[in-house]
């Protein structure tokens, strides 16, 4: 068991569920500048809540819900005080339901050979080149999203940035860079996103 | 439940509640009945995983 405090929030991490790192950090800085009062937010892949969990305290009129397939994650960002549901992404969500804000923070790791064992799996391998779940989840992505809604994807140097970039375009998304950090070994950025207009 | 939907399907689902407290249902049972698949609710969790996913 790990605890991870961040602006305010504590959760805690158990094995098997990604801990909030960098990535998350940024991601949640970056959203709760953009969501306001009252809106629909859903968070796909929530891991341990920390997201999720930061926006429902900073905005409690908001409504929360956030997807997770991996039992433990589940059950932690549960705890952690999230409205949680066990799907895989947007499996069990009607089409019809729709959400001004969707945030997804998701595994870009390129996968080498080896796998991470288990469902922990989920949270970093992003297919050959890092892009997979990014893939995926841009397909459906719009389903979900209100015509005047944006989403908010995190990524990194260490996945394509430029072909996350394309596969939102190409999937009918206006995106934009709206925060970037270097580190030691990578560069984070958060892509902003809305429905193109053409 | 009302947001939702049977992940095989997409269809609508009948809630079966076993056990609530003020703010939502604690255990339960949601049913497809059009792919007779019952998802369990668990610890305030609905588990929408189809059975061979789980």
């Amino acid at each position: 068991m790990t605890k991870i405090k961040y602006n305010g929030i504590e959760v805690t991490v158990p094995e098997n569920v990604y801990e909030p790192s960098e990535d998350s950090f940024m991601l949640v800085d970056t959203v709760i500048y953009y969501v306001s009062e009252g809106m629909n937010v859903l968070e796909i892949g929530t891991g341990s809540g920390l997201i999720a969990a930061t926006i429902q305290k900073e905005y409690e009129k908001c409504s929360v819900i956030a997807t997770e397939i991996n039992p433990k994650a589940s059950l932690c960002a549960k705890h952690n005080g999230v409205n949680v549901i066990r799907t895989d992404m947007f499996d069990a969500l009607k089409k019809n339901k729709k959400f001004d804000v969707i945030i997804f923070n998701p595994p870009y790791l390129p996968t080498v050979d080896e796998q991470i064992e288990g469902w922990l799996n989920y949270a970093f391998d992003g297919g050959p080149d890092g892009n997979d779940a990014i893939e995926s989840f841009c397909e459906r992505v719009i389903d979900y999203l209100d015509d005047k809604g944006t989403v908010f994807l995190v990524t990194s140097s260490l996945a394509s940035i430029d072909r996350a970039l394309k596969i939102m375009e190409i999937n009918k998304l206006q995106p934009e860079i709206v925060n970037s950090t270097k580190h030691f070994f990578e560069e984070l950025v958060v892509i902003k996103a809305s429905k193109s207009r053409q | 439940m009302d947001i939702l939907a049977c992940p095989v399907c997409k269809g609508d689902l009948v809630l079966n509640v076993m056990e609530e407290d003020d703010t939502e249902v604690v255990k339960g049972i949601i049913s497809c009945n059009a792919c007779n698949i019952d998802y369990p609710i668990d610890d305030g969790i609905p588990n929408m995983l189809p059975p061979e996913n789980r």
